[in-house]
C-alpha cells in the first residue's frame, strides 16, 4: 500500500513512534465518472480494506461514532450553493487538511461543523452528537478564519477565560507555552501583530483536552519561522491523539502536516486521499505521442506510474505521476513514439480539469 | 461565566473614555447645571429644589450612559469582529455573553450613581430626611437601569458598523432630553410633556424623585418601566436569536 508507506515516511519523523497510526484511506475521486478514464487508474493505489480504528490511548474517543460525520449536507446563501451534498467522515487520530481555492466552501463547511450555521438539509454530527453538545462537552476546540478577539485585555487574561470556559481545561501556563505566547502573555490583545494574534487564537482552540481541533486557515499572516513553530505545536497536538481538521490554500502546508487531504471546490469534494496521492495528482504530467502502427493496448496500460490513459487509433494521451520513468519504460516496449510531448500539470490545472468536467457533466444532465 | 463577567468589568474599568462619560461627566454636568442655581428655590410644579432634582436626574443620566453606551456599541463591534462567534465555540451557554455584558454594565453603573450623590452632598449640601432614602435611591436607580441595559443589548444586535453610534446617540439624547434628565419637563410645551410622561427615562427619574420626597415610587412609573423592560428584553432576545441563526 504505497500511500501508507509515504504517510509513515512523512508524517512520523524518525524516533517518534506515535500512538497515532493514521488509518489508511483509499483515494476517492467523486468526479471520476465525469472524467472518463483520465483519473481512473489512481484506483491502483486505492482499494485498501477499511482498517481497524486507530489505536489510541484516548478511550472515550474510540467509541463507535466517527469524530466527524457529514451526511448529504447542503448550505446555500441565496442562490449561491456554498456546500453541496457533502458527505464526509473523519476518524479518530487523523490530521486532515481541507484544501481549496477562495470561495470553495471551506469556511462554510467548518461553520456547519461547529454549529455556527445550520445546514439547509443533511446531518452534521460530532462524536455522534450535535455540534453544540460536543462543544459543551469540551470535545471541540476551534479557531475561526475571521475570529475577532476580546479587546483591552491581556493575552493571559484571555487565555485564562478560555481555560475557565473549557470543561477539560489545561493549566493556563501550559496553554501559553504550547502556543508559544508565554513571552507576550502580558501584552494587550489589540496591540498584537497579525501572526501573534493567530497564535493567541490557537491558544484559545487548545485551551483544554479537546478530542477534535478545527482550524480555519491558521497560518494566515505568519512568517516562515512562525509557521514552523506553529506546525510543531500542531504536530504535538496530533501526537496526543487529537483529530485535527484545518483549512488551507497551500498544498505544501497540507503536505507538511496532514495525513489526509480533502480537496474542496464549489462546495463539493473533488478528491480525498493522502497528501502524497493528491500531490501526485496535482504534479502529474501529461504525455502524448503518435505511434506508427496501431497500439499494443495491454502493453501501454501496463506502463509504470500511469494515472490515466486514452488511446484513439494511433494517438495516445496519458497521465503519469512520474513521467521520466513512464517514458523510459515506453521506449522499453520497443515502439517508436513520434512527436512526444510531456507537459506539467499544476494543482490549479488539476482543479480546473476536474471542475470543468464536473461542470460539463452538470450541463449535460 | 464568572470569569467572563469579571473580565468584562475589568475591561470597563480600564476604559478611560467609558469611565469618564459614565462617572465624571454626569457629576460635572450636575455641578454646571445645579452649581449656579440657588439651593432653596423649587423646580416649577414640583416640591423639589434644583439640586435635589438634578441629583436624581444626573444619577439616572449616568447610569443610562453606562448601560446604553456600554452595551450597544460593544456588542455591535464584537459581533462584527467575530468575537461573539468565537465565544459560541466555548461551553459558555448562549445567553452568557449578554448576561455578562449586562452584569458588567451594572457594576460600572454603581460608581456613576454614588459619585453624583457624593458630589451633590459635598458641594451642594444636599441632604435627605432619612438615611434609608439614600439607599432606596441608589437601589431604585440601579434597578431601573436594567431597562436601558436591555435596550442597549437590543440596539447592539439591531445595528452594526457605522450605524450603531448615531442610532445610540439619537436614542440616548432623545430619551435624556425628552425624559427630563437635563431640564425639568415642566418647562416643555404641553404636547411634549404628554409624550414625555410615557418615556422610560421620565418614569426612571420619577422613581428617584418620589423617594426624595419621602414616598414610594408611583405605581404608574413602575408599571411603565416594567412594560418597557418586557418590550426591550423581548426585542433583544428576538434580535439575538435572529443574529445567531445567520451566524
Ligand atoms: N454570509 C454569506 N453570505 C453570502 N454568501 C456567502 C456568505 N459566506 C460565504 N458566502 C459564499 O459562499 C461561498 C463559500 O464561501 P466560504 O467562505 O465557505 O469559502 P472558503 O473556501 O472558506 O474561501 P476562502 O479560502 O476565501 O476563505 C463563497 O462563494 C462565498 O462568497
Ligand atoms: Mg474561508
Amino acid at each position: 500500500m504505497p500511500g501508507a508507506v509515504v504517510r509513515l515516511a512523512q508524517g512520523c519523523p524518525a524516533g517518534t513512534v506515535t500512538s497515532v497510526m493514521p488509518r489508511p484511506r483509499p483515494l476517492t475521486l467523486p468526479g471520476r465518472a465525469a472524467l472518463g478514464e483520465a483519473w481512473a487508474m489512481t484506483a491502483t493505489t486505492a482499494q485498501s480494506a477499511p482498517g481497524t480504528s486507530a489505536g489510541s490511548g484516548r478511550a472515550e474517543a474510540s467509541a463507535s461514532a466517527p469524530v466527524v460525520a457529514f451526511e448529504k449536507v447542503n448550505k446555500s446563501y441565496g442562490s449561491m450553493r456554498a456546500v453541496a451534498d457533502l458527505d464526509l467522515t473523519l476518524h479518530q487520530g487523523e490530521t486532515v487538511a481541507l484544501l481549496g481555492p477562495n470561495g470553495a466552501g471551506k469556511s462554510s463547511t467548518l461553520d456547519l461543523l461547529l454549529g455556527l450555521r445550520t445546514p439547509d438539509s443533511g446531518l452534521v454530527r460530532i462524536f455522534g452528537t450535535t455540534p453544540r453538545q460536543a462543544i459543551e462537552g469540551g470535545r471541540v476546540g476551534a479557531m475561526l478564519q475571521s475570529g475577532g478577539l476580546m479587546e483591552e485585555v491581556t493575552v493571559q487574561e484571555l487565555v485564562r477565560l478560555a481555560c475557565d470556559l473549557h470543561p477539560l481545561a489545561h493549566p493556563v501556563r501550559q496553554v501559553l507555552e504550547e502556543a508559544g505566547i508565554t513571552d507576550i502573555a502580558d501584552r494587550k490583545v489589540n496591540k498584537l501583530s497579525g501572526g501573534q494574534e493567530q497564535r493567541v487564537r490557537f491558544a484559545l482552540a487548545t485551551a483544554g483536552a479537546s478530542d477534535l481541533i478545527v482550524l480555519d486557515e491558521p497560518t494566515t499572516g505568519m512568517d516562515v519561522s512562525s509557521r514552523q513553530t506553529f506546525w510543531a505545536a500542531m504536530r504535538a497536538q496530533a501526537r496526543q491523539g487529537r483529530t485535527i481538521l484545518f483549512a488551507t490554500h497551500y498544498l505544501e502546508e497540507a503536505d507538511e502536516i496532514a495525513d489526509r487531504v480533502i480537496v474542496l471546490h464549489r462546495g463539493r469534494v473533488l478528491a480525498d486521499g493522502t497528501s502524497a496521492e493528491i500531490k501526485a495528482m496535482a504534479g502529474a504530467r501529461r504525455i502524448s505521442f503518435e505511434l506508427d502502427e496501431p497500439a499494443d493496448e495491454a502493453g501501454l496500460r501496463a506502463l509504470p506510474h500511469l494515472t490515466g490513459i486514452e488511446i484513439s487509433g494511433r494517438t495516445v494521451r496519458m497521465r503519469s505521476s512520474d513521467a521520466d520513468a513512464t517514458v523510459h519504460a515506453l521506449y522499453g516496449l520497443g515502439v517508436y513514439p513520434r512527436g512526444i510531448e510531456v507537459a506539467g500539470l499544476g494543482l490549479e490545472q488539476a482543479f480546473l480539469t476536474i471542475t470543468d468536467a464536473a461542470t460539463a457533466e452538470e450541463a449535460g444532465r | 461565566m464568572i470569569t467572563l463577567i469579571k473580565l468584562e468589568i475589568t475591561r470597563a474599568l480600564r476604559n478611560k473614555k467609558f469611565m469618564f462619560f459614565t462617572v465624571i461627566y454626569p457629576s460635572a454636568l450636575f455641578l454646571v447645571i445645579a452649581g449656579t442655581s440657588d439651593t432653596t428655590s423649587l423646580v416649577p410644579h414640583t416640591h423639589l429644589t434644583m439640586p435635589l432634582y438634578y441629583m436624581v436626574a444626573m444619577a439616572s443620566f449616568g447610569s443610562l450612559t453606562a448601560v446604553l453606551m456600554g452595551n450597544s456599541e460593544r456588542i455591535a463591534k464584537e459581533r462584527e469582529s467575530g468575537w461573539v462567534r468565537q465565544l459560541r465555540l466555548t461551553a459558555l451557554p448562549g445567553r452568557g455573553y449578554v448576561v455578562a455584558k449586562i452584569a458588567s454594565a451594572a457594576v460600572a453603573t454603581l460608581p456613576a450613581i454614588v459619585v453624583v450623590f457624593v458630589v451633590a452632598a459635598a458641594v451642594k449640601d444636599v441632604r435627605l430626611d432619612a438615611a434609608w432614602q439614600w439607599l432606596a435611591l441608589t437601589g431604585a436607580i440601579w434597578a431601573g437601569s436594567l431597562v436601558f441595559a436591555a435596550l442597549g443589548v437590543a440596539i447592539g444586535y439591531l445595528a452594526s458598523g457605522d450605524a450603531v453610534r448615531p442610532l445610540t446617540m439619537i436614542i440616548y439624547f432623545g430619551l435624556s432630553i425628552l425624559g427630563g434628565l437635563w431640564s425639568p419637563t415642566t418647562s416643555y410645551p404641553q404636547w411634549l410633556q404628554n409624550i414625555s410622561d410615557y418615556l422610560p427615562t421620565h418614569a426612571y427619574a420619577a422613581l428617584g424623585q418620589a423617594i426624595e420626597l419621602g414616598g414610594a415610587p408611583h405605581t404608574k412609573d413602575i408599571a411603565l418601566l416594567v412594560g418597557y423592560l418586557v418590550l426591550f428584553a423581548g426585542a433583544a432576545a428576538w434580535l439575538y436569536r435572529k443574529d445567531t441563526r445567520k451566524a
